[in-house]
């Protein structure tokens, strides 16, 4: 799900160039921030991104129907895109795990994507870490079952949002520390801003060991739509061009 | 997406897979003791007892069971490291000291010594075995 994500991340709003569509979804990718950060436009759009030609449908996980659908990344809204988006609003826990035990029981294609927003409302029903890694390890289960039902060379990508708060508590660092466990890929969204004056959400995807940390800034216009671009780096960047000082190892 | 581990434990469990074909299976559990302690030892006796179950349903979709040393079934989840069992949750989820409880290690062993049991279950009956992990509601 990291590489669906990056993509999303790095179109900024530019129309696509048609480059051939990869496959490869990446790792599943834990997406962090407190409300109001653009979790839930971000997975809507990681939805969309998925759900482009000749891809599989997306299944979308949340407790409640959205209220309206997120105004995007600036790409446009494409009803055939929309349509192959499916929504279910699991209203429990238990109701979640049930849908999640019984995936393999549902008929038709397998879905591409398996996106969950608000998986901080499903594990405050059930505090105990053992119940939340089994929540979480049913999650990776279902998508893993839907990859092989995809067949070889296919994988469903699986995207989580948590809500982090203010103040992290003991059972919060515990949590974490579970989700780190399974979730390889992570993106943080935290208020923060490249220069003075300036506002917003920075970015951080941290793909999990397959490529270097990268960051964008997100901003939102009044009129709700987000706006991306690669957060601005400083000269002499330490990502870019290192240096050779250990040449020659594997 | 297959549940990744760590570079060394794959090499072992290959290697236990060579040892086991050539009745050496001494050297290869002297590495796995090394890094999983009595743990290893433990596991290749679960093993050896027949006791892991692969289920799997006409979807695809499969898990498996450990028929622990007291008695108690565990249910494993092999696409990522889940194990029901106590030991998973203490040592594995909050001390994070260990990397697998026996029962997921003898899991991955019988994955690559070929030899667990086997049992087809419908894919209603499947859905049931993994919602069961689920505890009751009081």
């Amino acid at each position: 799900m990291a590489e669906t994500l990056r993509r999303v991340l790095t179109r900024d709003g530019a129309a696509w160039s048609g480059e051939e569509n990869t496959p490869v979804a990446g790792p599943p990718l834990l997406l962090l921030g407190a409300p109001g950060s653009g979790k839930t436009t971000l997975l809507f759009a990681a939805a969309l991104e998925a759900a482009g030609e000749g891809q599989g449908p997306v299944l979308f996980l949340t407790r409640r129907p959205l209220q309206s659908l997120p105004r995007g990344t600036g790409t446009t809204r494409d009803p055939m895109r929309l349509q192959k988006i499916r929504f279910q609003y699991p209203p429990s826990t238990r109701e979640l795990f049930r849908l999640l035990c019984s995936a393999h029981e549902a008929p038709g294609p397998a879905p591409s994507l398996l996106l969950l927003d608000g998986l901080e409302e499903y594990l405050a029903e059930d505090p105990e870490p053992q119940e939340a890694a089994y929540l979480i390890a049913l999650l990776l289960d279902t998508a893993a079952h839907f990859s092989h039902r995809l067949g070889p060379g296919r994988d469903c990508g699986l995207m989580v949002a948590l809500q982090t708060k203010e103040e992290a508590d003991s059972g919060d660092v515990l949590l974490l520390a579970l989700l780190q466990r399974y979730f390889p890929a992570q993106c943080w969204l935290q208020p923060d801003a490249p220069g003075p004056g300036e506002h917003g959400l920075r970015a951080c995807l941290e793909p999990g060991g397959l490529g270097p940390r990268t960051e964008w800034w997100v901003t939102f216009r009044s009129d709700g739509e987000m706006m991306i671009a690669p957060w601005p780096t400083q000269a002499g960047d330490p990502s870019s061009g290192k240096g050779s000082s250990s040449g020659g190892q594997p | 997406m297959a549940a990744v581990l760590p570079a060394v434990v794959e090499q072992l469990l290959s290697e236990m897979a060579a040892a086991v074909q050539e009745n050496a299976r001494s050297t290869g559990l002297r590495s796995l003791k090394f890094l999983f302690g009595s743990s290893a030892t433990q596991a290749l006796d679960l093993v050896d007892r027949q006791s892991i179950t692969l289920i799997s349903s006409p979807s695809g979709r499969h898990a498996y069971q450990v028929l622990g040393s007291s008695g108690k079934t565990y249910t494993c989840l092999a696409s990522c490291h889940y194990c029901s069992c106590p030991a998973f949750a203490f040592s594995v989820l909050r001390k994070s000291d260990s990397i697998l409880c026996k029962h997921l290690l003898a899991v991955y062993l019988s994955q690559v010594m070929r030899t667990c049991q086997q049992l087809s279950v419908s894919d209603k009956q499947l859905t049931d075995i993994l919602l069961m992990e689920k505890k009751q509601e009081a």
